[in-house]
């Protein structure tokens, strides 16, 4: 025994001392350790232990719902729908509910950092469930970081600075507007994943043929009596997901009507076909015959001269190519025919073919024929939103590849990237990546460490969305014209700046045509800038004499909407007389399969880095933290693949290794692959988890610009090895597992 | 090899060993029982006797506990509210004429710093205790925190385990079987 | 075997707070389970853990597969949590009365402090809604700022399962108290309840005929489940179609 006592003896005596105390106490001395700081100044109307109540806006996804977040003593622990804001009315999705988990997720960037492209931002070695600090430490100040944006304002030529924003048109989206309009910079660019895969430019060229005028439509869903839904799903991403869900509740509660019929029609059954009455699995790409087949034999149904725009199809035909039985297109035609508001909305992969348009064109033509434009369940154009004149559209996948294409050629100097992460949302096949190199300057206002954020040169990293100020405009969802405001409902976390203040300061710094486009102290004043304007207008839900009332007011509530119905009537008059071609879609490759890629109704395109949204069970399969494959299990016999085996699947653009879930209801012919994983940045629960199943879809788009994400062809081959897949449903009794026949 | 310490254990010189770390942990373990029955070291030697003796209402500190769940710990702010009125605050501000009580007060107001107290009246976390209830239900503070007129630092008078809180409970309940019931029931204070 | 005419319904068997769940509206858009593990500080367990069937989801959208293709459907998404028995399963099992009756609240409560995990109680639970806390679930910092301060943070060895909320009727009750009135139908609801954007869940008295949810309880196509086993549920699933 040594002789000596060293202090770490001590020490070690000493724990021991105090793990008897605490044995025998039965409450560790941890408790005596506990420290209370009192407030220098407590903050008006708060008291200790009582929680406050801020309204804000959730910016999980663009649809812009309201939330009413409580906080306790500083801190934010509930998010939940504000039911003032004509949206949501009170109501969430699991997306709004885990926005806390953004808030305080252990991987976000903690300040301004210059940054050596490719470098990690955060250390991958820890694990994920330890409570280690591992985030790249910021390295430059604030005043440094605006120097930078200032300088790369004023030294480079107007037309090679470009702004890549996120999919919401919100405050900064206005604010880097009216910098580019009144400095000659590249109009700002929005695009988001969820707006490739809803097609969104597709519904809007649709409408635009059809009715002469742009602008995304509004299927009044709870009005109807039979929906036909064309791939749309609406019940998961799809537009304004809350407000779409609350249409359907009411379509089937019929609380003043009969309980509303709902049909889907997709290959794949999604959880939002889960919901429907019938489900109808046509084969891939011949959406929009079926769509015509059905409006002809309406018609007929009717007793109606067929309109000139179903002459052309012919339902055996329709029916033989589609694989629906000819009988189910009548039944499902005269049901249509015969309900007393008939409603048929086109989304999702019906839209992502090549022939997406005529898609689009062909089921918004059977509402034409069902004469519900501008009815209680029918077709309408969305309210726009206050201070909006026009739809923004956010950018199709077509204008992302010529954007990519401004960046090889190396038109783009300096490159501006908020609230959109294009390195993993962009199909690989769209080579942002390799653009990226043609880019002198990136600079990422990423409040986490995405891939994107990964590239870049310098990352001034934003609020998260509950610490920021701001408004967001409701694209669709409400009957009202809604502008959702959004105010900080904590002190910011960490030592980020708001974007919108970073560009100000920078652009006052810059001087000339820079300060004069942005004449504002700090965000607040801008934001009252673009808000002072709705003070004017009549038939608002609320109403203030000045502007520091009315700012107030629109904290308060969460922002400011109309109370009436601000939607607008289609003019279908030559909807009827037109030609739209039954051809079936192309399709690139030549393997077996016909590929599906849905976005993940738990985690969308950015959800991944939240822990709880990875544990939510995906609501058809219920698979957990991973990204599956779904194959029929007759198909899946005949290869010989059991649940969890590791399959190949090539498709012309990429090769991706998937493990099996034998899904019962997709046709034999089709796999599915979800997409919300995939990450190899974007913080410790997201990274290398899953896969993405953009790396599979090639460069082809639609007549509108839109990618045909469900365009492709592919292969898929057994590989031998297996991966398990965690899901809450039992694997007992599935399939025969557990009862004695396992595979 | 355990064969050799066991050997040596059971030798004179062994014994007393064991014993020595019988000991060692026995005073430990009563080092760090009176740990916890002495009052914490607090940042400032507050002299609630002597605001109470001036009249001061306990609510006036800690509305909280009118309120709702906690009665919390007053603002610094509300502290200076009246302090820098007092003379001997703003005598405290020269060095010479410095009283030690005020000390830590006048620097963390000067160094806009927190004071950082330690809690004495706690129950686990497994309790959800409730103020306002019990100010509502005509409970008076020194009912469980003891005679503030008469302490310098608060002290614990007794420990808040369930036995205490289920004896006054029963105690106020009474006759009325259905408040003995609500007043009883774990998921009142456990959930 | 007790047939249910057998069993007598005492005045305190017939239940406090109960719901109505619609499957037919019901989208399984797993809302109200992100609600729960928001509102009640549930841990997340991590990939490996919940392949295990260990994630501590105390309400989850079961669906089943009817037939197979091309004549498959889903049957109704069907949303399980704790039915809150009046007569429990779980209750009389549990060897530390860990799981108790409330009487005050006419709910089957988990007692943190009592439970030393013999996971007798979940063995024993015909709706297989409790969850366990195998391990001490790490949350990193700064994911703690997010606790719930009404609702106690569980360790390792502790079983857990829906309280209906129970914070949130303890606060209503007390609000009520504190204005000197009863609390009232509608005004607070489940943290499940008040996300579900289809309104599939209602939540409130069954024990008062005015209110919302008996009303809609006494429908006639309410079904309870495993009702034949005597456990009184308090939750009332329409079946829709």
């Amino acid at each position: 025994m040594s002789k000596q006592f060293s202090r770490r003896d001590f020490l070690k005596l000493a724990g021991v001392g105090a793990a008897t105390t605490a044995i025998l106490t039965g409450c560790g001395p941890a408790s005596r350790l506990v420290r209370r700081e009192p407030y220098l100044q407590m903050p008006e109307y708060t008291y200790n232990g009582l929680s406050t109540y801020y309204a804000t806006t959730c910016r999980e996804c663009a649809a812009g719902c309201g939330l009413v977040v409580r906080t306790s003593q500083g801190r934010a622990i509930k998010a939940e729908g504000n039911a003032n804001n004509p949206l949501n009315l009170g109501k969430t999705c699991a997306r709004g509910q885990a926005t806390l988990q953004g808030l305080y997720n252990p991987n976000r960037v903690r300040g301004a950092i210059k940054h050596k492209r490719g470098d990690r931002l955060y250390d991958t070695a820890a694990d994920p469930f330890n409570d280690e600090f591992p985030d790249a430490a910021s390295n430059m100040d604030w005043d440094a970081a605006t120097q930078v944006v200032a300088e790369s304002l004023k030294n480079n030529k107007p037309e090679e600075i470009a702004f890549l924003m996120g999919m919401a048109p919100d405050h900064l989206f206005d604010l880097a507007t009216d910098l580019a309009n009144a400095t000659g910079i590249t109009a700002p660019v929005r695009f988001g994943a969820l707006s490739m895969f809803e097609s969104r430019a597709t519904l809007n060229k649709a409408a635009q043929n059809l009715f002469g005028q742009s602008g995304l439509p509004f299927f009044d869903v709870g009005g109807a009596q039979v929906v036909f839904s064309f791939g749309a799903n609406f019940l998961e991403t799809w537009l304004s997901p809350v407000s779409y869900t609350r249409g359907f509740s009411a379509l089937r509660e019929g609380k003043t009507k009969l309980r509303g019929t709902f049909v889907q029609f997709e290959a794949r059954m999604s959880s939002t076909a889960g919901k429907a009455d019938e489900w109808v699995a046509l084969r891939p790409g011949t959406e929009a015959m079926v769509a015509l087949a059905i409006g002809r034999l309406a018609a007929e149904s009717l007793g109606i001269t067929t309109p000139k725009v179903f002459a052309d199809v012919d339902p055996m035909d329709a029916a033989s190519k589609s694989g629906i039985k000819l009988e189910t297109l009548e039944h499902l035609a005269q049901m249509f025919a015969n309900s007393n508001g008939a409603l048929a909305i086109p989304g999702g992969a019906a839209l992502g073919q090549s022939n997406g348009l005529a898609v689009a064109e062909a089921v918004l033509a059977l509402n034409a024929l069902a004469g519900n434009f501008g009815k209680p369940g029918g077709v309408f154009f969305s309210a726009l939103a206050p201070n909006q004149t026009a739809y923004q559209q956010p950018a199709s996948a077509q204008e992302m590849a010529d954007f990519v294409q401004k960046m090889i050629d190396g038109k783009i100097k300096v490159l501006f990237v908020h609230g959109v992460n294009p390195v993993f949302e962009l199909p690989a096949a769209l080579n942002f990546m390799g653009a990226t190199k043609s880019v002198s300057q990136i600079i990422s206002f990423a409040t986490f460490p995405d891939e994107t954020a990964v590239e870049a040169d310098y990352i001034f990293p934003d609020h998260h969305g509950l610490e920021s100020w701001g408004y967001q405009r409701v694209a669709t969802g409400s009957k009202e014209s809604v502008l959702s405001g959004a105010q900080p409902v904590v002190t910011p976390f960490y030592d980020t700046r708001a974007t919108a203040d970073v560009l100000i300061a920078a652009a006052q710094l810059a001087g000339g045509k820079f300060a004069s486009a942005l004449p504002f102290k700090d965000e607040v004043e801008f934001l009252q800038s673009k808000i002072a304007p709705l003070m004017s207008e009549s038939n608002g839900f609320f109403e203030a004499a000045d502007i520091n009332t009315f700012a107030a007011f629109f904290q308060q509530y969460g922002g400011w909407w109309k109370t009436i119905d601000g939607r607008n009537v289609p003019n279908g008059a030559n909807a009827l007389n037109r030609s739209i071609s039954a051809a079936e879609s192309k399709f690139a490759g030549d393997g077996k399969f016909f590929l599906v890629p849905f976005v993940s109704p738990t985690l969308a395109e950015a959800g991944a880095n939240k822990p709880w949204l990875q544990e939510l069970p995906d609501p058809t399969t219920t698979v957990m933290w991973n990204t599956w494959v779904e194959i029929n299990p007759a198909t899946a016999d005949e290869m010989g693949l059991a649940d969890n085996d590791v399959v190949q699947i090539t498709s012309d653009a990429g090769v991706l290794e998937l493990p099996v879930y034998r899904y019962p209801a997709i046709r034999p012919d089709t796999i599915a692959i979800p997409f919300g994983q995939g990450h190899t940045a974007y913080g410790r629960y997201a990274e290398k988890r899953g896969a993405n199943p953009t790396d599979l879809i090639g460069q082809n788009y639609n007549e509108a610009g839109d990618l045909a994400f469900a365009g492709m062809k592919v292969k898929v081959e057994k590989t031998g090895r297996k991966q398990a897949l965690s899901r809450l449903e039992s694997l007992m009794g599935v399939y025969g597992v557990g009862l004695g026949e396992e595979h | 090899m355990i064969k050799r310490i066991f050997d040596w254990l059971k030798q004179p010189l062994g014994l007393i060993a064991v014993g020595i770390a019988f000991l060692a942990l026995f005073s430990f373990a009563a080092y760090g029982i009176s740990l916890t029955q002495t009052s914490p070291a607090q940042p400032i030697q507050f002299p609630h006797k002597t605001h109470v003796g001036l009249g001061i209402q306990c609510l006036y500190c800690h509305p909280g506990a009118a309120k709702g769940p906690s009665a919390g710990i007053p603002a610094q702010a509300k502290c200076w509210a009246c302090h820098n009125q007092i003379q001997k605050t703003l005598d405290s501000q020269q060095p010479d004429t410095q009283f030690p009580l005020l000390k830590p007060l006048v620097a963390s107001v000067k160094s806009q710093s927190r004071l950082q107290w330690v809690p004495v009246a706690q129950v686990p976390d497994f309790v959800q205790f409730n103020h306002r209830a019990h100010i509502a239900a005509g409970q008076n503070c020194e009912n469980c925190h003891g005679d503030m007129s008469k302490q310098t630092v608060a002290e614990n008078p007794q420990v808040f385990n369930m036995g205490f809180c289920l004896n006054c409970h029963k105690k106020v309940a009474g006759e009325n079987h259905d408040l003995l019931v609500k007043l009883t029931d774990c998921a009142t204070c456990h959930y | 075997m007790i047939r249910p005419e057998e069993i007598k319904l005492s005045a305190d068997q017939s239940g406090k707070w109960g719901m109505v769940i619609d499957q037919d509206i019901c989208t399984g858009c797993q809302a109200c389970v992100a609600a729960c593990a928001m509102e009640n500080n549930i841990s997340f367990v991590g990939e490996a853990d919940s392949g295990y069937g260990r994630s501590m989801h105390w309400i989850r959208i079961e669906r089943f597969w009817e037939g197979e293709y091309p004549e498959i459907k889903m049957t109704p998404n069907q949303p399980m949590l704790c039915q809150q028995c009046g007569s429990a399963t779980c209750e009389p099992v549990c060897p530390a009365f860990a799981t108790v009756h409330s009487q005050a609240e006419q709910l089957n409560v988990q007692v943190y402090n009592r439970c030393v995990g013999t996971r007798y109680c979940a063995n024993n639970c015909p709706y297989q809604v409790r969850s366990f806390n195998w391990r001490d679930y790490k949350r990193p910092e700064p994911l703690p700022n997010q606790f719930n301060p009404d609702v106690t943070v569980r360790r390792r060895g502790i079983m857990e399962k829906c309280t209906f909320c129970i914070q949130r009727i303890h606060k209503a009750q007390d609000k009520a108290k504190s204005e000197a009135r009863e609390v009232l139908d509608g005004e607070f609801t489940t943290a499940c309840a008040q996300a579900c954007p289809a309104d599939a869940i209602v939540f409130g008295r069954v024990d008062d005929p005015e209110s919302l949810v008996s009303q809609l309880a006494h429908r006639n196509h309410g079904v309870k489940h495993l009702e034949e086993l005597g456990t009184l549920p308090n939750v009332t699933y329409f079946k829709g179609g």
